[in-house]
């Protein structure tokens, strides 16, 4: 097979499973949070409501795109892409069992971090091209938050590349086997917890989505978007949940292994048990997102710079003295 | 300024050092009338400083409706609709004063059942009215979820307001002199007049425990989460002596640590023959003023349940003139209200209607100490202590 | 409530103000408008009365274009209406003080209770009563550009002469018989 041909399949795959994680996502969103707030969620559309994700996508589809007069509308039309580039981008990394990856990159989580943070251009030049006072508080709001957890991301990740000695994601996992198990009761735990946080941080999920705040900024940086530009930001957010989390069970969880399953069927397993190991952190992460307030911006950032850096780079030190020592 | 050049004026150049502060200059940031949390058509001209708010104009008037100039032409009873909508949130309270005053100038003694009726009534709509509070301040600092939980169990009582006055937001139900029949009692004949909805006693004791467990429920959900801890101690501290200037009274005056509640005080409703408690905070903080509502439903909970036990029979309507006219008079009733003191000046000339309504609502007095309490304050503190203030925006345009 | 506590707030306000009345519970005393502002600051600092309830304004006419005017006849005039409490007991004061309709103008509360603010803003569009030295003295509610001070008993409600409201008709009956009575007999 040529490198265009292969090169074609695999964006067309990725193209394919991107959104439809997201609906998966969507719709176990919905119904969570119905079922946390008592009440039956989307009932009516096909199937119990189990369509109704894709109905949603199809209504902002056929919606009409709506640019404000004084918007600088170059900006404004590409602020989407940004966002969505970055998190489809993250897809080349994820490893659905030690063949079925896009690319096993050498540099694989260096590449996961440079990539991730492409999304803050998107979302600060959103804000700032709305030629709106809401958006362009809630970019600055975004674009603060993206690089002050950017760092306790960074920092949490090298602890698991210390102790796997290696910044493949596939090579990371195959350490994890080798040992027995999984990074996050093998050393890392605080580390999963931090990159958690960061994460969910970076999403701008409640209790980081201060740059959203529908209560205070309306909607923050995609206030003013309306149709598919504004699905794009609404379905890359529920795209970036799925990759972060996949990416957490990747360094943390094992991927795509389970103890005691023979390893020469991985193929076979290996993305079912990634994607469980996935939707079971996004309910964690959708769980906590129905029961908590969102953060004040100060604290926030209090949070990033005092508790969380700190920390990983306690993690950090005492990874490798254990490196060294052992 | 257009000075000359001259040679003994000019900066000498060690001097004019660089300035390396950046001149800024405030946004001006409106909020409102249409946004999600100025609870209706409140509008808020903000001037900001990055997050930090240098200073709020309230701009209010969105939602005036002229109701002392409409009480000028309608007649007693024709004012009970137009209090109920003062503020819709607790509609059955905002008719008690107005009625209590007009039966005061008549000197009209209401009978003890129906004052009983009243007073469980309106302490139904203080816990649907705090409901709608612990849904609605959790919702502004972004928890999604006590809401749905606090509409749920606000449905039940809401029920029994409607079973027993036929409305669940408007119910119209006091005349002067007494209450009229409920609306889901059986046909009402001269001789057997069946004053509460079969049930009711049964039904309210079985609402009642659920409310008590909601309230259980909502401080371990919503003020034992951290989160929302932090979002809430120790900001918008509101000093005693600032609202007692600024006349702010109810839950929020008590949350900053005043002993004022005219259940207590006053008497126009027989509150002194029940055992209740109230709430006091101590910092006079959002999280006060959240925990002071939230003990108060506990306690209206527990009123009435006294109440049931303690009904008395008898007629629920007082003998009044078929034709309603007020000898001539000025008084001034008021009373407690879920979001605090509310009160009509009535002045009669002996009409069929009041010569003039001065309507003292709680929500007006509360907000006036905006400007105040905002300044300084973040921009998600604002939304913080908006939400704790807990207004509604008839109640403060009329 | 302790209803000797109460009589004696009573007696000591009335040996203090010689122009004052209780009619239904509610004791009102009558001053001059020059001493207007004084006797908030005595009320404040010698009656504990520290709780600023609210203030508004009455338009005395005889020439009423709705509702109903007055019995006896009155002297055309404002009167300012103001109401103070205490914070632990049900003590009240209305106060209240007249002004020529010629020229209404009284001074404004706002450096002794900061909380007249908004109510004088209120008696000030709806009375047009020039409340002096007040900070802020512009319309509460209305637009700007609105005309004509909407309290004023000579301000007409435009839709009433359009369609007259029922009014004495009592659509609802007393729980002893659903007649329903009309004055008007049609």
């Amino acid at each position: 097979m040529s490198f265009s041909t292969e090169l074609l399949i695999k964006v067309l795959v990725v193209l394919a499973t991107a959104p439809v994680m997201a609906l998966g996502l969507t719709l176990l969103e919905v119904k969570g949070s119905a079922w946390m707030q008592r009440r039956p969620g989307p009932l009516h559309v096909g199937l119990r409501g189990f369509i109704f994700p894709l109905a949603t996508a199809a209504k902002y589809l056929q919606k009409e795109t709506i640019i404000p007069n004084d918007v600088d509308e170059p900006v404004f039309k590409w602020a989407p892409a940004w966002v969505i580039a970055a998190v489809v981008g993250l897809f080349t990394i994820i490893p659905l069992s030690p063949t079925l990856i896009v690319r096993d990159l050498e540099l694989g989580v260096f590449f996961l971090l440079a990539i991730s943070s492409i999304s803050t251009i998107g979302v600060l030049t959103a804000g700032w091209s709305s030629a709106n006072k809401f958006s362009l508080m809630g970019g600055l709001r975004a674009a603060g938050q993206l690089i002050a957890y950017e760092l306790p991301l960074i920092l949490s990740v090298v602890g698991v590349v210390i102790q796997a000695e290696t910044m493949s994601t596939v090579g990371i996992v195959e350490k994890q086997i080798e040992f027995g198990f999984p990074f996050v009761i093998s050393g890392q735990g605080i580390a999963f917890i931090i990159f958690m946080i960061a994460a969910t941080a970076e999403m701008m999920r409640t209790p980081f989505d201060m740059p959203i705040g529908e209560s205070e900024l309306t909607m923050g940086f995609f206030t003013e978007y309306s149709g598919i530009r504004f699905l794009i930001f609404y379905i890359s957010e529920y795209i970036n949940l799925f990759v972060m989390c996949a990416i957490a069970s990747t360094l943390f969880l094992g991927g795509y292994h389970v103890p005691l399953l023979p390893t020469e069927w991985v193929n076979f397993y290996g993305p079912l048990v990634l994607i469980g190991k996935t939707f079971l952190l996004a309910f964690i992460l959708i769980a906590i997102r129905w029961s908590f307030p969102r953060f004040r911006e100060d604290q926030l950032q209090t949070l990033a710079w005092k508790v969380l850096i700190p920390l990983s780079l306690l993690n950090i030190m005492a990874t490798a003295i254990m490196k060294v020592v052992f | 300024m257009a000075q000359t050049m001259d040679p003994n004026n000019m900066p000498i150049l060690s001097e004019a050092s660089v300035s390396v502060e950046i001149e800024t200059e405030d946004m001006t940031l409106n909020i409102g009338p249409q946004h999600p949390s100025t609870h209706g058509v409140l509008r808020l001209v903000a001037k900001i400083n990055g997050e930090k708010i240098s200073s709020v104009e309230p701009v209010l008037g969105y939602m005036h409706r002229g109701y002392e100039k409409l009480a000028e032409v309608r007649t007693y009873p024709q004012v009970t609709t137009l209090v109920n909508r003062i503020d819709w949130v607790s509609g059955f309270a905002n008719e008690i004063p107005f009625i209590a005053g007009a039966e005061k100038l008549m000197e009209i003694e209401v009978p003890e059942r129906a004052q009983y009726i009243r007073l469980i009534l309106t302490e139904m709509a203080r816990i649907s009215s705090h409901f709608v509070f612990n849904g609605a301040f959790p919702l502004e600092i972004g928890a999604l979820t006590p809401i749905f939980l606090a509409m749920e169990d606000r449905e039940r009582v809401l029920d029994l307001l409607e079973s027993v006055t036929g409305g669940r937001f408007h119910p119209n139900f006091n005349r002067i002199g007494g209450v009229k029949p409920a609306a889901g009692a059986g046909p009402t004949t001269k001789k057997d007049i069946q004053d509460l909805p079969a049930g009711f006693y049964h039904d309210t004791k079985v609402a009642m425990q659920k409310v008590l467990e909601a309230v259980d429920r909502f401080e371990d959900l919503i003020g034992g989460n951290e989160v929302f801890q932090i979002r809430t101690k120790n900001v918008g501290v509101l000093p005693k002596e600032v609202a007692e200037e600024y006349g702010v009274s109810g839950p929020i005056l008590r949350a900053s640590g005043v002993e004022f509640d005219l259940r207590k005080q006053s008497n126009y409703l027989p509150y002194d023959k029940f055992d209740f408690e109230i709430p006091i905070g101590e910092n006079g903080d959002c999280f006060d003023r959240w925990s002071v509502r939230t003990s108060e439903m506990r306690e209206s909970a527990k009123i009435i349940l006294q109440a049931i036990d303690d009904m008395p029979s008898g007629p629920i309507q007082a003998k009044v003139p078929k034709v309603i006219k007020v000898p001539k008079g000025q008084t001034y009733v008021r009373a407690e209200n879920p979001k605090g003191e509310m009160g009509y000046y009535i002045i009669s000339e002996g009409g069929l209607g009041p010569y003039r309504l001065k309507i003292r609502t709680a929500s007006f007095s509360n907000i006036s100490i905006l400007p105040i309490m905002l300044e300084g304050a973040l921009l998600p503190d604002l939304i913080a202590i908006m939400g704790s203030l807990d207004f509604v925006l008839g109640d403060v345009d009329r | 409530m302790n209803q000797s506590d109460q009589n004696e707030f009573v007696n000591s306000i009335q040996s203090k103000f010689q122009n004052s009345s209780v009619e239904f519970d509610t004791l009102k005393i009558e001053v001059d408008s020059h001493s207007w502002v004084d006797t908030h600051k005595t009320l404040k600092a010698e009656f504990n009365l520290k709780f600023f309830n609210w203030l508004s304004a009455v338009d005395w006419d005889n020439d009423v274009k709705i509702g109903d005017a007055p019995k006896e006849p009155v002297t055309p005039s404002f009167e300012i209406i103001s109401c103070l409490s205490t914070t632990n007991s049900d003590d009240l004061v209305i106060s209240s003080t007249k002004i020529s309709k010629e020229d209404p103008q009284i001074d404004s509360l706002v450096e002794v209770f900061g909380g007249a603010n908004w109510h004088e803003r209120e008696a000030y569009e709806m009375f047009g009563i020039n409340f002096l030295n007040h900070p802020n003295l512009k319309k509460l509610y209305l637009p700007d550009a609105y005309e004509g001070n909407p309290l004023l008993k000579s301000f007409e409600l435009i839709s009433r002469e359009v369609k007259p409201w029922p009014g004495d008709v009592d659509v609802e009956g007393m729980p002893e018989d659903n007649i329903v009575v009309s004055e008007e007999g049609s």
